[in-house]
């Protein structure tokens, strides 16, 4: 083994991350924004390993878009014993931080094009990072489309920010709840994959990015498929998997050939479509 | 880098004054049947006979099970402090059989990929090979040959071959040259005509054979993706997990934080995990990626001739040790379910 290779000493090692602020944003997620030591550095649609001392340690996509300063900002789901010990924490109390882990988006790649963004559920935490900066710099974007869907008026993220978006020229929002449960709700009702065949999409100029629950991606594809024909390469899913070391070296991620952790959690459609334990 | 002759009794005197040194691992004998990679006592004496593959192979003492990746301590300021375990003292792993050390240079691999892993890099910097050949196959279960693994010298400084006049012991690397310092070998000049001579010696074939040549695996274990044997060995299958434990190229972890009951001090390390088991693929949901048995051992067996070698590019990472096979309970053995899916798929011979 090559003595000289870079070897960093503090792979393992959390940085620490005090907290800023709270929000809580649903029954179940929390926003947090932390202020860590120095600046994350990361690209959008990239993962930190979050430690809560004692107790343990999980990965959690980033939400913001990409900074200079030393802040981190997530939406946590309480899922767990982790998630639920971070749903007890209070401002000034201190996370541990790995990273940033995986591939992400590369923004310049979607710069001219037009942008189809689908994110059920949970997906517009990580695609917040990607659409930030997107819409910072919306000029330099084709039309922007974003579609998303929770189960009901309750469950939905970001809707402020939704709204400021969706004042750009360029960008277009469709909000679905599949019911509206007795709340008031001036979205739409009905799947995500609802809106996308009436959708008119250049194939050639179109970017699309999904992210959901796993049997979201199987049901966008076929309609992406059935009325629009985009190209496999202009298609990326965002995928959740296991993660324990975040570095590629514990196995609990991998997708047949693929490392989630390493080569994801953002995957080019054309590149694992032909994994069948990509979209399971 | 020269090479000597000895006797094994000067061998066996060599390797004790090393382990005043440092700790020397040799496979002992233990129970009836067993082999065992223990540190070498002064009064222990060393068999240079052919022995089985131990139970676990020697390259899990580079990542050993329950390592500590970090301990914490809640200082003053109320802020928890992360601190790296205490670096590794060197070790010297003798009588590391070929598949075990083209297992061992795998993980080597595996370790140094971007971001590499600190503390594997650690011990194995830390760490001296004398690697022992094989001119027999060492049981029934053995196919090293079929996978490429048993050739192997890549990683050794030391390799010990036993011939008919002595032990050849060849340095090959500077730290070889280093711990034969202390030897008092006679040099031989001939020495690797003469391993070559008694390589010569080998039966043909020697051990099991693949029903393809490793190289065709990747593409036949595509094509055989749905294949029913591994249903068929799933179903006698009991998810234990032992043939990933034993093996010599698996190295997933799972990780685990405990908490001193002070609360103030804590521990996160990682312990040895396996595919087989029924929650490795599992994600909140709670979805499992791969819930049935046939699914992990495709799993397994594709990490092993397909994802990890065309991922690494270093060939088979089964070298061939035969250990899965030995040590499972319900005789599921990696190298049929191959040649099984050979014969179905027709690409065996
Ligand atoms: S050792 Fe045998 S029974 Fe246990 S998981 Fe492996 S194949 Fe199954
Ligand atoms: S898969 Fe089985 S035979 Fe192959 S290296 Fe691992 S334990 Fe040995």
């Amino acid at each position: 083994m090559s003595k000289d290779a870079f070897v960093d000493a503090g792979l393992y090692l959390p940085q620490t991350g005090r907290i800023v602020a709270i929000e809580q944003c649903t029954v179940n997620e929390k926003f947090f924004r932390l202020e860590l030591t120095r600046p994350l550095q990361h690209r959008p649609g990239q993962f930190v390993m979050v430690t809560v001392p004692g107790m343990g340690e999980c990965a959690i996509s980033i939400t913001c878009g990409p900074r200079e300063d030393n802040i981190l900002e997530m939406v946590i789901r309480r899922v767990g014993n982790i998630t639920a010990v971070l749903h007890g924490l209070e401002v000034g109390d201190t996370l541990g931080i790995r990273g940033p882990y995986g591939a992400g988006f590369d923004l310049e790649e979607f710069y001219q094009r037009d942008v189809l963004i689908v994110a059920g559920g949970l997906g517009l935490v990580p695609l917040r990072s990607l659409l930030l900066p997107m819409i910072a710099a919306h000029q330099r974007f084709g039309a922007i489309t974003i579609i998303t869907g929770a189960r009901s008026p309750a469950e939905t993220l970001f809707r402020h920010e939704l709204a400021d978006w969706r004042e750009k020229e360029n960008v277009r929002i469709i909000e679905l709840v599949d019911s509206t449960d007795h709340y008031q709700w001036d979205g739409e009702v009905g799947m995500v994959t609802a809106p996308i065949g009436s959708l008119v999409l250049d194939k050639n100029r179109t970017m699309v990015v999904l992210c959901g629950p796993p049997v979201m991606y199987k049901f966008v594809l076929l309609e992406l498929e059935a009325h629009h024909q985009i190209p496999a390469t202009q298609i990326f899913v965002d995928l959740e998997r296991r993660m324990r070391c975040g570095v590629g070296k514990c196995g609990h991620c991998q997708i047949n050939q693929a490392y989630c952790c390493q080569d994801g959690p953002v995957f080019r459609y054309s590149d694992i479509q032909n994994y069948p334990e990509g979209l399971a | 880098m020269g090479s000597y002759l000895a006797t094994e009794e000067q061998v066996s005197t060599w390797l004790h004054l090393l382990a005043k040194e440092r700790d020397l691992f040799w496979p002992r004998s233990v129970g009836q049947f067993n082999y065992s990679f223990l540190p070498l006592g002064e009064r222990d004496e060393i068999c240079f006979d052919r022995y089985l593959p131990t139970i676990v192979p020697p390259g899990r003492r580079l990542l050993p099970d329950d390592e500590t990746l970090f301990t914490s301590q809640q200082g003053d300021d109320r802020l928890s402090h992360y601190l790296p375990p205490q670096p590794s003292a060197p070790m010297v792993l003798a009588g590391v059989r070929p598949c075990d050390l083209k297992g061992i240079t795998q993980l080597d691999t595996v370790m140094a990929a971007a971001p590499a892993d600190p503390y594997y890099h650690q011990r194995r910097v830390n760490t001296v090979i004398i690697a022992m050949n094989c001119l027999a196959p060492c049981d029934s279960r053995c196919f090293c040959s079929a996978v490429g693994a048993l050739g192997a010298q890549d990683g050794a400084d030391v390799f010990l071959t036993l011939l008919a006049e002595g032990v050849l012991v060849e340095s090959l690397s500077a730290r070889g040259d280093e711990i034969l310092v202390k030897a008092s070998f006679s040099l031989c000049e001939d020495g690797k005509e003469r391993r070559l001579v008694a390589e010569g010696t080998r039966p043909l074939p020697f051990g099991r054979e693949l029903a393809v040549v490793p190289e065709a695996l990747p593409e036949m274990l595509r094509k055989g993706y749905e294949s029913p044997v591994y249903h068929r060995y799933g179903e006698r299958c009991y998810s234990c997990g032992t043939c990933n434990l034993v093996c010599p190229t698996c190295y997933c972890f799972e990780v685990r934080d405990e908490m001193s009951l002070d609360g103030f001090s804590g521990r996160r390390s990682r312990t040895w995990d396996s595919c087989m088991i029924p929650a490795f693929a599992e994600v909140a949901g709670p979805h499992n990626f791969r819930a049935e048995v046939g699914e992990r051992q495709r799993h397994r067996l594709k990490r092993k001739f397909e994802y990890l070698p065309e991922r690494f590019g270093l060939g088979s990472f089964c070298v061939g040790c035969g250990r899965c096979g030995r040590q499972c309970t319900a005789n599921i053995d990696i190298l049929n379910m191959v040649n099984d899916i050979a014969v179905e798929v027709g690409g065996g011979s």
